[in-house]
């Protein structure tokens, strides 16, 4: 039998009504903790609204945590480098990252569904192929992928970097706790007796049961996919497709006679954490992976 | 086997020997501004990282409407050089045009990426540039893999007002030189005259070509490798001592601390080249007017320097419009309007002689106080020494950031001799193992 | 409806039932093919591949590529380099995971604890450094390392403390992994709150009428039912510390002590991109894939029965 007792989705969590209200006394030590651990993870972060409100000179000589005036010249400068194109790296990231995370979302939850929901011949196998995938560092594919895909010619355009990204083992891996745990196999039986076919049922009782876990499946997809590197910077020679990644890099290595554009690069850095900033904050309660659910017993 | 009959005939004076000579410019006739006759439309693409391109790009495109030529901006470190090698192995996907540092021609020629575009060449663009400038991108031979664009002869840069504080003597000499630094170090611990790079290959490559250094040559069929010649030795050596006595700082060149270093006026001189100008005006701007530039230190009478950074433009062996390519690369080189903003946007020093006089006639904005300063880079630049780049500068590169790298954090003078002869080892095994022939 | 067209129909629908599974997989399958084990049998190819050059190597044809059996192999695991920087990376991942899994459960354990305060805030940021690219990351934290630009050491230097350099060749090793933790900590920290969550407070209820503290509770019910997810943090965590790249190759600019062959996949790039040689990246790559492989195959087995029990009961 199963149990939904875990299942990923956000439920509430429950009122704990506590039965010896003095426990409840806040705890000085837990959180100054908890704060210092926050501190310690936010200060790099102020570090870069800081350094990005300097003008190239005052980031090198006024004291680093000090704020200056400049971030809208910097912004401005940075728009302005080269007709708006890191304007157009960040469109081509919410590309690559929107449309190739949600296909592969999709992508996931089927083969997360396939593995969780049926017996079939080779499911052992394939789930441990698939997950073996994340063994193997995406330096090293780049190189073999890109002499594959130029086969097809299809290196330099949007494709060659959406396609690889649509496969994650991850993702597929987190889809099938999600099926497992918060798709019932009395449900399924139900729609087949009720004539559905498998499809339906998948896309009908399946996908809405498991969409919390999904979007959490797309967030992280959607994060992996905005923060690579190495495959964009393989696939593509024209800059006016590059992500914010392989653009941020260009102005940082401009060669020894070139100053590296610091102010720019630290400016640009900034701009691209916004919209990942805001994901975090507007859909917090799907980020939460259960990556064990299945082993908890009741 | 045009091309090692060639080679063999050039032997000695082989690869980028890049003398900036002031000689005469030759027919000094005009490339043609790229009619093309037939009426078809040809696009380029052109991989660069170096600033200003564009608006050498966008006059180019103003004037010929049927060879449209497009930016791709990318990043400038190695690995560039192999996104177009893993392109010309794929068989698609390199560009047209691709700016080509000096020392990778041979590897790019040997691993076929680069076109011979002697025939599609316009007539008397090699009157342009200095003989052995030119033979940077033709290596010794008949064939040309490329139209040179910058040169980098190396100077001496250094905080004037610094100097006149602390009544300090320009130095002339690498003995004074070390005195220099070391007097200044003592009347202010935080300063240092300049600092060991481990990151900066080239840098280094520069100073022992200056020492009279060939770290490559071909002798026959075969390539020599002599990393580990006297001349490298004693500049590391040198380099050594003054970083075991802490005189001079051992931390790498372009980090944030460096340029904090340049700004608060603690790194006190930079042994640089022509290109300098732009990287104190980018990363220091506050410190305008307080530099000054000097011929490089000398080891005996004879004045000469050696060469840090400078390119060429290449055509890819995979373009299908190589004349085209030629046409634009050739004007885009070597023809006085272009140059003028090669200058004046991309801030380098041009590789066109006939074009030096006008684009370079005032000073760098950030050396306004130094008049002379081209006139005086004019005669530097003519006394850059020969220098021969072989087919894996690469790994002797690399060599040198981890066997320099633990010589400098290590501060020992017998480190530094050793990572020379680390250097000529890794060299020498990987040009074996790869099947080169090497002469012993 | 006869009887005999209900059978058949039955069939059909046993049919549908029995190939369906494949209809679910095959688009990862067909991505899984050309994405992965495609890129993987061709990097299995250039391993045993090698290119000879003749003479000078100039001009064409000067390159060709023949077979190499096991040399790239052999060469690679008997490459001081490749043995030294496994040795950094073993120090590198002890260092790292046991302060890394410690904190996120520390920092889950705080986040779900009634005696805490702040707590909406503090989750958001311990978790926005998973926002920020390893890159980036590492930039950022350069800036702080170096001591010329440093809020730290300007602030150690004003207090007259004697801060050795972060960046020195004994101390590099934190500050690489510093950089990993600041990446990572939120993420599992993330991972075994969810966990947490997912108890029913009912146990708690009952540990507290039997007198139970915070802690005790903490300890005996809260962090036994985490295990399943630290244990799954724990593999994928060595995962990335085998595969650790970005942090020191961002860095290596900054400082001399991080070699150009500092971590195995750095080595990897070196080989690849700075040297030209798919060759034997691939054949190091290859080493590094089988390592992790059976680092991790062993502990998966040991925890898969417990991870999806649940599933192969039904």
């Amino acid at each position: 039998m199963t149990t939904t007792l875990t299942r990923p989705s956000p439920t509430p969590v429950p009122v704990r009504t506590s039965l010896d209200q003095r426990r409840h006394r806040p705890s000085a030590p837990a959180t100054i903790t908890l704060l210092l651990g926050a501190l310690y993870c936010l200060l790099p972060v102020v570090w870069v609204v800081m350094a990005s409100s300097k003008s190239a000179g005052e980031l090198f000589s006024t004291f680093t945590f000090a704020p200056s005036t400049h971030l809208w010249d910097n912004i401005q400068e940075l728009s302005t480098y080269r007709g708006g194109l890191y304007w157009r790296w960040m469109v081509n990231t919410v590309i690559y990252a929107g449309v190739g995370g949600g296909l592969s979302v999709l992508i996931s939850a089927m083969a997360g569904y396939g593995l969780a929901k049926y017996q079939f011949v080779g499911k052992k196998a394939i789930f441990y192929v698939i997950l073996a995938g994340v063994l193997v560092p995406g330096v090293v594919l780049a190189v073999p992928q890109y002499l594959l895909l130029a086969k097809v010619g299809l290196t330099n355009t949007y494709l060659s970097v959406l396609l690889p990204s649509l496969i994650s083992p991850y993702g597929i891996y987190l889809s099938r706790i999600y099926a497992a745990a918060a798709v019932p196999d009395d449900v399924i039986e139900a729609a087949r007796t009720d004539g559905a076919g498998e499809l339906k049922t998948f896309l009908q009782i399946a996908v809405p049961m498991m969409k919390p876990g999904l979007v959490t499946v797309f967030l992280f997809q959607f994060v992996a996919i905005w923060n690579n590197f190495m495959l964009p910077y393989i696939m593509l020679g024209n800059d006016r497709l590059f992500p914010i990644t392989v653009g941020l890099s260009g102005l940082l290595n401009q060669g020894a006679s070139q100053p590296a554009m610091y102010t720019s690069v630290i400016t640009g850095a900034l701009l691209s954490i916004i919209p990942l900033a805001a994901l975090f904050l507007t859909l917090q309660r799907y980020w939460q992976v259960d990556l064990a659910a299945g082993a908890v017993k009741a | 086997m045009r091309l090692h009959t060639s080679l063999r005939l050039a032997a000695v004076v082989a690869a980028t020997a890049l003398l900036a000579t002031a000689c005469s410019s030759g027919g000094g006739d005009e490339t043609t501004d790229g009619s093309t006759g037939s009426g078809e439309k040809v696009e380029l693409t052109f991989w660069t990282w170096a600033p200003g391109m564009e608006e050498v790009v966008d006059a180019w495109n103003a004037k010929n409407p049927n060879i449209h030529v497009t930016v791709n901006k990318q990043d400038g470190g190695d690995p560039a050089v192999t996104k177009l090698l893993t392109a010309i192995k794929a068989g698609s996907g390199a560009p047209d045009i691709f700016q080509t540092e000096y020392q990778k021609i041979p590897t790019l020629v040997s691993s076929d990426a680069l076109a011979d575009i002697a025939d599609v060449l316009p007539d008397g663009t090699k009157d342009h540039f200095a003989a052995g400038t030119w033979e940077a991108v033709t290596l010794g031979s008949d064939a040309v893999y490329g139209v040179p664009q910058d040169s980098g002869p190396m100077e001496f840069y250094y905080r004037d007002d610094v100097f006149q504080q602390l009544g300090l003597q320009v130095p002339t000499t690498w003995e004074q030189y070390a005195e220099v630094a070391e007097q200044l170090h003592t009347a202010d611990p935080t300063k240092y005259l300049g600092t060991f790079s481990a990151t900066d290959a080239g840098w280094f490559t520069g100073l022992t070509q200056q020492a009279g250094a060939s770290w490559w040559g071909i002798d026959g069929d075969a390539w020599s490798v002599e990393i580990n010649s006297v001349q490298t030795l004693k500049v590391a050596q040198y380099w050594g001592d003054l970083v075991e006595k802490g005189v001079i700082d051992n931390k790498p060149m372009y980090t944030p601390e460096w340029n904090a270093a340049l700004n608060d006026g603690t790194q006190v001189g930079w042994l640089s080249a022509i290109w300098a100008p732009g990287v104190l005006e980018g990363n220091a701007p506050d410190t305008a007017g307080k530099w000054k530039m000097a011929p490089m230190p000398q080891w005996d009478g004879d004045n000469a320097t050696g060469n840090w950074g400078g390119s060429a433009s290449s055509v890819t062996s995979q373009s299908k419009h190589a004349k085209e390519a030629a046409q634009f690369i050739a004007w885009m080189n070597s023809d006085q309007e272009a140059v003028n903003i090669l200058v004046s946007a991309g801030g380098l020093y041009p590789a066109d002689i006939p074009g030096q006089a006008e684009a370079l006639a005032n000073p760098p904005a950030f050396f306004s106080n130094q008049p002379d300063f081209y006139t005086l880079a004019g005669q530097i630049a003519q006394t850059v020494t020969p220098f021969t780049y072989g087919p894996n500068v690469n790994v002797a590169y690399s060599a040198y950031n981890d066997e320099f790298g633990k010589a400098t954090e290590a501060k020992k003078a017998s480190a530094f001799t050793d990572a020379v002869q680390a250097m000529q080892t890794a060299t020498v095994d990987d040009l074996k193992s790869s099947g080169f022939t090497v002469k012993d | 409806m006869t009887t005999t067209e209900l059978a058949a129909s039955a069939a059909a629908v046993r049919r549908r039932r029995r190939l369906a599974p494949y209809g679910f997989l095959a688009p990862a399958m067909v991505l899984f093919a050309l994405f992965l084990a495609l890129p993987i049998g061709y990097a299995l190819y250039l391993s045993l591949r090698t290119v000879k050059v003749s003479g000078l190597g100039l001009g064409k044809g000067a390159r060709t590529e023949i077979w190499a059996g096991f040399t790239n192999y052999t060469a690679a695991l008997t490459d001081p380099e490749f043995i030294a920087s496994v040795v950094r990376v073993t120090l590198y991942g002890l260092l790292l995971v046991p302060t890394m899994l410690g904190l996120a459960l520390l920092f889950a354990l705080l986040l779900d604890s009634r005696r805490t305060c702040g707590k909406g805030v503090s989750k958001i940021a311990i978790f926005l450094p998973y926002a920020v690219p390893a890159v980036i990351a590492s930039l950022l934290w350069g800036f702080l390392y170096l001591p010329g630009v440093s809020p730290f050491y300007y602030v150690f230097e004003k207090l007259g403390w004697d801060v050795p350099d972060i960046l020195s060749a004994q101390w590099v090793v934190f500050a690489i992994a510093n950089i990993g933790l600041w990446g990572g900590v939120g993420f599992n920290m993330l991972v075994i709150y969810t966990s947490l969550k997912s108890i029913p407070s009912e146990l708690y209820e009952a540990a507290r009428l039997d007198g139970a503290s915070e802690i005790g509770i903490a300890l005996r019910i809260k962090i036994p039912i985490a295990m399943p997810s630290l244990i799954l943090t724990f593999l994928f965590s060595m995962v990335a510390t085998l595969q650790v790249f970005a942090e020191p190759m961002t860095l290596r600019p900054l400082t001399n002590t991080i070699s150009s062959t500092w971590s195995p996949l750095m080595k990897v790039y070196r080989d690849a991109f700075t040297r030209d040689d798919i060759y034997s990246a691939s054949a190091t790559s290859v080493v590094i894939a089988v390592a992790t492989f059976v680092l991790s195959f062993g502990f998966l087995l040991l925890v898969q029965n417990r991870a999806f029990a649940q599933e192969s009961r039904s």
